[in-house]
């Protein structure tokens, strides 16, 4: 499948249509990062730059060229400008690429999440920030994309995540955590996944990035027949796609109501870990508006704003 | 329906291999999960793992096997189906008082002539359509004609009588007709249950029969007797009237009597279910019309409403033609005990030459004159041999009445004629002209002995009996009130008497004037006039000052007795081997083969659907779990 095609397959993204992104950005709070950059960080001073935000007392060694002169004379004291620090931000989108986003196939979740990647990474370019694509695969090692600094790098992206396929059995935890390790940078994560998964473990993998000082936004993508079992099948041998294990089913009315009540637990118990672990926690249904979501329900979560 | 080749029935064990595919495909069939956590907290229930519910998929192959297994039987469809496009129809609707009835979506006629009209759309546009109506008598509401316009224009014109239901002549009237156009149906209209049309069974298979109606909510007057002594007024009259419940439940009604416009009686009654109430009124207000009117807002109206006649006082005036004196003086001491009568005699010799002038009622004792005036009623007693207007056979002794006939007018309110011993009579021979009413009996024979009728315009009576001149005595009073009796009859032509008819049946108009006929439902034709009502009410015959009254009932149990079983429908299980369907019927495996291919058609687009559902697209043939048994 090529970025071309990415509309065909999930319904939810036409590169072409990538521009009308053009007045958002990404917003994080922290996750400042060690490359000089267009980000201006209030309280993080440094030695140089264009803002000043303070002055301290002088210290040997400090570069004599942002000694105030004027202080000096007026207040007989050797004061130092200090500087906003202005860095970039490296955003970190991390793709679920286990074999549970494209079951069921109807539902499109891989698709979808690939679409939705594409436009954080589109937003992210085009405020000069730093993308980098990182897919987790349980049968395979993470793979990574390069960093990239500039919207043309979207296209690249795009075809990387469209060759993409979904295998594998992932531990969500395991992956995050071995992500953050190699990664001596940090920066904004952005976990898309379908969350399929006992919440513990999510929890786990947010706390392994945030030990490695990455600022963590979960995004949910979630497929229609998830929500709504009913109209896809009536009964059956459940097969799990990245475990084998099955389970014969009915599904009759009270087991479709007895199914809605777990998956609202799940959810809630989803929502709990990213509020204790203070992340943003955003769902999409999979084949809904993309660019409402962007725009609107991760403009709420405070993930993206206008420039 | 029958089946060509019955063996490709063997072909339903695939239902049964379809439904073990099924239960087999139910078994492996997978659907693929992200992650099973979630379902695993939820435990289907053992029964409905088990439970055999089959999807639409199922129910479409299914349809499919079935239509192919029934078109490989070739099925002939003998009945049930209307004719071809093309073939002419017959519609026959039965417009009699019972079709008035009121059912809860309009009445059974309306009923009826939808379903003509819908016949009439299913049978295309090229065939001929021919419309007869049924009710006493059969007729032609319109001719053949392919002219849907006039058809639909017809049945629309078309209304229900007050007459009775003769289904039977108008069904022959048309087979008779349809027999002549190959391939012709025809299609009956009607509430007679099938059974009750008066056709045999045989007869019946050939025809389309709709019947009609459900309702039995109905109460009417079934009979109106009027007794008036003879020779006597209004005030002696008492008038019977028979009101019936033909429902299955009691009904309230008000019977309302009125004389001339003036009210009567108004009596309420309680029937109880399929019950009779006999309702006597005497002493009435005055002579002239009797209207009673039943008020039970029943289902059927026109039974509701009857009239009759309430004569004036009419004494005797009697010509008395007789060599016998003491016969004279009998009738004379009669005469004398009523009130206003009048007799005169006359002998024989006299009459012969200077014969009455003017309406004269003229009793013959005896004796035939060769001619009589035209405006004369005449009742020849003993008549005797050789003559032309009432001829006899012999004399017979001690003859005994057996029979008589209840319903005639000149017998009404007799009774007890058995009692009537004729010493010696005159045994008649039937005439053409009239009517045997009472029948005697001698030693080895029984003859008429009092014939009435209408000959030559005019009513005459032939008595065999000889009065004589003990008719005074009380052992001869039956048969006094026999001669009164028939001089009644004979009188009331000439007062202003009228004439009663039961609607559909026909009644000889009597002598007098029979054109103009005012009012809509009365025919009059034939020689001497017959007069038939089609519907209730009252009429006149004759120009204005000589008109006579025709009051015309519904007195007919069949038609008031509306209750039916509901609406059916008897398709015609005969049709004409003239362009009929091939081999006697309408092959059905051209039509199935269609259906299994539609059926297919369906099932694909079901399995499509199932498809984009699990898949986003569908899979490639083939695929391990793509669910089609």
């Amino acid at each position: 499948m090529s970025a071309a095609t990415l509309r065909a397959a999930g319904g939810a993204l036409d590169l072409a249509d990538l521009p009308r992104f053009d007045g958002f950005t990404l917003h994080v709070r922290r996750g400042l990062g060690e490359r000089p950059g267009e980000r201006r960080f209030p309280g993080r001073r440094q030695a140089s730059g264009v803002e000043i935000e303070a002055y301290s007392p002088y210290t040997p060694g400090d570069d004599l060229r942002y000694l105030d002169w004027s202080a000096m004379a007026r207040l007989d004291q050797l004061l130092v400008r200090r500087f906003t620090a202005e860095r970039e931000v490296r955003f970190h989108l991390l793709l679920d690429a286990s074999a549970s986003m494209d079951a069921p196939p109807a539902d499109g979740k891989r698709a979808a999440a690939q679409a939705l990647m594409v436009v954080l990474a589109y937003v992210g370019l085009a405020a000069n920030d730093a993308v980098q694509v990182a897919l987790l695969r349980g049968d395979a090692a993470v793979a990574t994309s390069p960093v990239y600094r500039h919207r043309r790098g979207t296209l690249a992206l795009a075809e990387m995540l469209a060759a993409a396929d979904a295998a594998g059995s992932l531990r969500l935890d395991a992956a995050c955590e071995d992500y953050a390790r190699r990664r001596h940078e940090a920066g904004a994560a952005l976990l898309v996944s379908d969350f399929m998964t006992d919440p513990a473990e999510v929890e786990r993998a947010i706390l392994a990035l945030q030990a490695r000082r990455f600022e963590v936004h979960l995004l949910h993508v979630i497929g229609a027949s998830e929500i709504d079992p009913t109209g896809h099948f009536t009964r059956g041998l459940l097969v799990d796609v990245e475990t084998g294990a099955a389970q014969p089913l009915t599904l009759t009315a009270a087991v479709a109501a007895r199914y809605r009540t777990v998956l609202e637990a799940h959810l809630e118990a989803l929502r709990e870990v990213a509020a204790r672990t203070r992340c943003t926690y955003a769902r999409w249904t999979a084949g809904a508006d993309l660019a409402a979501f962007v725009t609107v329900d991760l403009a709420h979560t405070g993930l993206v704003r206008r420039r | 329906m029958r089946f060509d080749h019955p063996g490709g029935f063997g072909g339903l064990a695939a239902v049964a291999v379809l439904v073990l595919l099924y239960l087999y495909d139910r078994r492996r069939r997978t659907i693929p999960v992200g992650n099973l956590f979630l379902w695993r907290r939820i435990e289907s229930p053992p029964r409905e793992r088990q439970r055999f519910r089959p999807d639409r998929l199922f129910w479409a192959q299914l349809a499919i096997v079935l239509a192919l297994v029934t078109a490989y039987t070739a099925p002939v469809l003998e009945s049930a189906t209307p004719p071809a496009a093309g073939a002419s129809l017959v519609l026959v609707l039965d417009v009699s008082a019972s079709m008035q009835t009121r059912e809860d979506d309009g009445s059974r006629f309306d009923e009826a002539r939808r379903r003509a009209l819908a016949r009439v759309d299913a049978a295309g546009s090229d065939g001929e359509i021919m419309i007869l109506t049924a009710a006493a008598r059969p007729r032609v509401a319109l001719d053949w004609t392919r002219d849907r316009a006039r058809v639909r224009a017809a049945l629309q014109a078309l209304a229900p009588t007050d007459a009775p239901t003769d289904l039977a002549p108008a069904i022959e009237l048309a087979r008779g007709i349809a027999a002549d156009r190959p391939s012709a149906a025809i299609a009956v209209f009607t509430d007679l249950p099938p059974e009750a049309s008066g056709l045999a069974p045989e007869a019946r298979a050939a025809l389309d029969y709709v019947q009609l109606g459900r309702s039995d909510d109905n109460a009417g007057i079934a009979g109106i007797v009027v007794t008036t002594p003879p020779f006597h007024g209004p005030n002696e009259t008492q008038v019977t009237i028979d009101v019936r419940n033909y429902s299955r439940t009691t009904r309230e009604a008000v019977l309302e009597a009125r004389v001339a416009g003036a009210p009567w009686a108004r009596r309420s009654l309680t029937i109880a279910p399929r019950a009779t109430e006999h309702v006597l009124l005497a002493r009435p207000p005055g002579s002239g019309l009797l209207e009673v009117r039943l008020d039970g807002d029943d289902a059927l109206a026109a039974d509701d409403h009857a009239r009759a006649w309430i004569g004036a006082a009419a004494p005797l005036d009697l010509l008395l033609v007789t060599d016998s004196p003491a016969l004279a003086d009998a009738l004379a001491s009669v005469a004398t005990a009523l009130v206003g009568s009048r007799i005169e005699v006359t002998s024989r010799q006299r009459f012969a030459a200077a014969p009455p002038a003017g309406r004269r009622v003229v009793l013959f004792d005896g004796f035939v004159p060769e001619s009589v005036p035209p405006a004369v009623n005449a009742l020849y007693t003993a008549p005797p041999a050789g003559n032309d207007v009432c001829p006899t056979v012999r004399r017979r002794g001690d003859a005994m009445v057996v029979d008589w006939d209840d319903d005639h007018p000149v017998l009404a309110g007799l009774g007890a004629l058995q009692a009537l011993a004729v010493g010696g009579a005159a045994e008649l021979q039937a005439t053409s002209w009239g009517t045997p009413i009472v029948i005697a009996v001698a030693s080895d024979a029984a003859f008429p002995l009092l014939i009435v009728g209408e000959r030559g315009a005019r009513r005459t009576a032939c008595l065999g009996a000889e009065l004589g001149g003990s008719l005074g005595t009380s052992d001869r009073m039956p048969l006094l009130l026999l001669t009164l009796a028939t001089l009644r009859w004979l009188a009331e032509p000439f007062g202003p008497e009228a004439l009663l008819v039961e609607t559909g049946r026909p009644a000889l108009a009597g002598a007098g004037p029979t054109a103009p006929v005012t009012g809509a439902g009365l025919e009059i034709a034939g020689e001497p006039p017959v007069v038939v009502a089609e519907r209730t009410g009252v009429f006149t015959l004759g120009p204005p000052g000589a008109a006579r009254l025709v009051l015309a009932n519904l007195f007919d149990d069949r038609e008031s007795d509306v209750g039916r079983s509901g609406p059916a429908e008897w398709p015609a299980t005969v049709r004409p081997p003239a362009g009929a369907a091939p081999a006697g019927g309408r092959p059905l495996a051209a039509w199935l083969y269609a259906a299994a291919l539609t059926a297919m058609a369906g099932e694909w687009a079901l399995w499509r659907r199932s498809q984009t559902r699990r898949y986003g697209s569908a899979p490639a043939t083939g695929r391990a779990d793509d669910g089609r048994g």
